[in-house]
Formats: C-alpha cells, sequence, structure tokens
C-alpha cells in the first residue's frame, strides 16, 4: 500500500523537522487550543485517580463486611 | 486475618508521587514560558502539544509493553499478581492512549485545518486504544474468573502486537503526521525544543510509573479481597453476593 485511502500526501511530503521562530506571531486560537490540550489531559488524568479513588472506597467497604463477619464469628463462638 | 497484617511498605513511592509532581510543574513550565514557538506550519503555537502529546504516545507504548509481559506471565502462571499488572497496564494505555487521542486532534486543528484524518498513525493508534478498552471493557464486565482473565490477557498481547505497527505506518505508508523524531526526521532545530521533550518523555516516564503501581496495588489487594470472601463464604460466615 503506497498510499493511504483518504490522505493527499506521500510519506517524503510531511513535515519532518520543527524550526523555532523569533518572535512567534500567533493567534489567540492556538493558544485556547494548546490550553485545551492541557486542560483535557489533567481532566483525563483527575478522572482516572478519582475512579481509582472510588474503587479503594468499595473496597474498604469489602473489607468492613468481612471484619464485621468475623466479629459476629468471634462474638458467637465466646 | 492474617492477610491484613500482609500491606507492602509505601517504600520509594512517596518520593516517586513527589518526582513526578516535581517534574510537571518543571515541564509546564518550561513548556509554557521557555520553549520557543515553531514554524506556523507546525501549528505556531500550538506546536508545543507536541511536548505532551508524544511524550502520552510513548506512555502507551509503556503501558503496553507491562500489559503485555504482564499478560504473557500470567498465562504462564495464573498469578493474581500478573493479573493485576496486566489489567492495571491495559487501563493505563487506554488513559494515555486517549491523552495521544484529544492532543492530537487539537493540534491537528490548527496545523491542518481539521480535527482528524484517516491517516494511518492516527487510524492504527485509534485501533490500538480501542483493543484496550476491550481489555477494560472485558474485565469491568464479563466476571473475574479465570477464562475471563485468560482472554483479556489473549487479548491484551494482541494491543501490544498493534504498537510496532503504529510506530512504522508513518514511514511504511502515506499519510499527514510528521515524522519529526522517528528516523528520517529533521528533528527538533533549537535547544529548547529538545529539552522541553526531554522533560516531556520524564515527566510521562515517572507518571505512568506512579499509575501502574498504584493500579496494580490496588487490583492485588483487590483479588486477596475477593478470594478471603469466597472463603468466608465458604465457612458460613457471610453470605455469598
Amino acid at each position: 500500500m503506497q498510499q493511504a485511502q483518504g490522505t493527499a500526501k506521500r510519506p517524503e511530503d510531511r513535515s519532518t523537522e520543527f524550526v523555532a521562530v523569533e518572535g512567534g506571531k500567533e493567534t489567540a486560537s492556538a493558544g485556547t487550543l494548546l490550553v485545551a490540550a492541557y486542560l483535557v489531559m489533567w481532566a483525563l488524568l483527575l478522572a482516572f485517580v478519582w475512579i481509582g479513588w472510588r474503587r479503594g472506597q468499595q473496597l474498604a467497604t469489602r473489607l468492613d463486611s468481612l471484619e464485621k463477619a468475623l466479629d459476629r464469628h468471634d462474638s458467637a463462638k465466646s | 486475618m492474617q492477610g491484613s497484617a500482609k500491606q507492602p511498605p509505601l517504600g520509594i513511592f512517596p518520593f516517586l508521587v513527589a518526582a513526578t509532581l516535581g517534574v510537571f510543574l518543571w515541564l509546564i513550565q518550561f513548556v509554557f514560558f521557555k520553549a520557543p514557538v515553531a514554524q506556523a506550519e507546525a501549528g505556531g503555537l500550538a506546536q508545543k502539544i507536541f511536548y505532551f502529546h508524544v511524550p502520552s504516545a510513548y506512555a502507551m507504548y509503556l503501558c503496553g509493553v507491562v500489559c503485555l509481559v504482564s499478560s504473557v506471565a500470567y498465562l504462564l502462571s495464573l498469578t493474581d499478581k500478573w493479573n493485576a499488572w496486566a489489567q492495571a497496564g491495559a487501563e493505563c494505555a487506554v488513559v494515555f492512549g486517549i491523552m495521544v487521542l484529544t492532543s492530537g486532534p487539537i493540534w491537528a486543528k490548527k496545523a491542518w485545518g481539521v480535527y482528524w484524518v484517516w491517516d494511518p498513525r492516527l487510524t492504527t493508534s485509534l485501533l490500538s486504544v480501542l483493543v484496550y478498552v476491550a481489555v477494560v471493557v472485558l474485565r469491568a464486565f464479563a466476571g473475574d474468573g479465570e477464562a475471563e482473565r485468560k482472554f483479556a490477557a489473549a487479548l491484551g498481547v494482541l494491543g501490544t502486537v498493534n504498537l510496532p505497527i503504529i510506530h512504522y505506518s508513518v514511514r511504511k505508508w502515506g499519510g499527514n503526521h510528521p515524522t519529526v523524531i522517528s528516523q528520517g526526521g529533521g528533528g527538533l532545530k533549537h535547544p529548547d525544543m529538545q529539552l522541553a521533550l526531554g522533560i516531556g518523555f520524564l515527566a510521562m516516564t515517572l507518571l505512568s510509573v506512579v499509575l501502574l503501581a498504584l493500579r496494580a496495588r490496588q487490583l492485588s489487594l483487590a483479588a486477596r479481597v475477593g478470594r478471603a470472601e469466597e472463603r468466608a463464604v465458604a465457612a458460613g460466615l457471610t453470605e455469598g453476593t
């Protein structure tokens, strides 16, 4: 497969380097996109950590009920 | 209960978390205030997304390799520990994969004018993330029996086998995706750009280690609690759910 369907460029046409530009004229939209990308990244990370924390809580609940069962068993024996 | 006394010590983990936070703060400061703006064709200011887009892709590869190695180890040993690491690898690969698949299109909107094209690297990346999503969904909804674990491990191996295809797709097939740092690329033309990328790699490596360790430990504990619950049910201490 020499050329991907739906893409106009050949492999040799793509960018091969990033060059620093003095002063860097920029539009506001690029800054917005940059900040948006960072926010999305941090939102994803926080969501993953939050889900992990919730799972930790569920684990703690299961441990609590196990401990209660053991306590009931111990008090029934004594 | 003996199991509750076997909680492993935190060891270097708090230092690892502190180092991760420190390197991330350095990365943000460096990328926003020090790294130069690139040429307009590369997205201009939006090119700075590159400094965590590429490290996120690398972190996805790293988690994928952890998933592959752990899945194979699980299939050979059938232990809870390797199952936990395989699952943690797949989950973290999804997290980093979604970072790649959201940050890339945001940059593309500026550089290419569209969020998405069916470029070989984009398409293979999407497929790979979807395989890891399938592993996570399977583990979440199909139960935690040995057959399900084996199937998820096999799927995890399949997802990682796709990763080299993503890497080489950019060279073998046509498309728009830049090849700045892979073989044949012209590279980053400013030392601060190179340093920013280096910090990005360090930050994402630390973050992936933290997330993998955290999740694998939690999954190992969940497996131990599950076994204790089974024993409690068998001993008539509790009713099964």
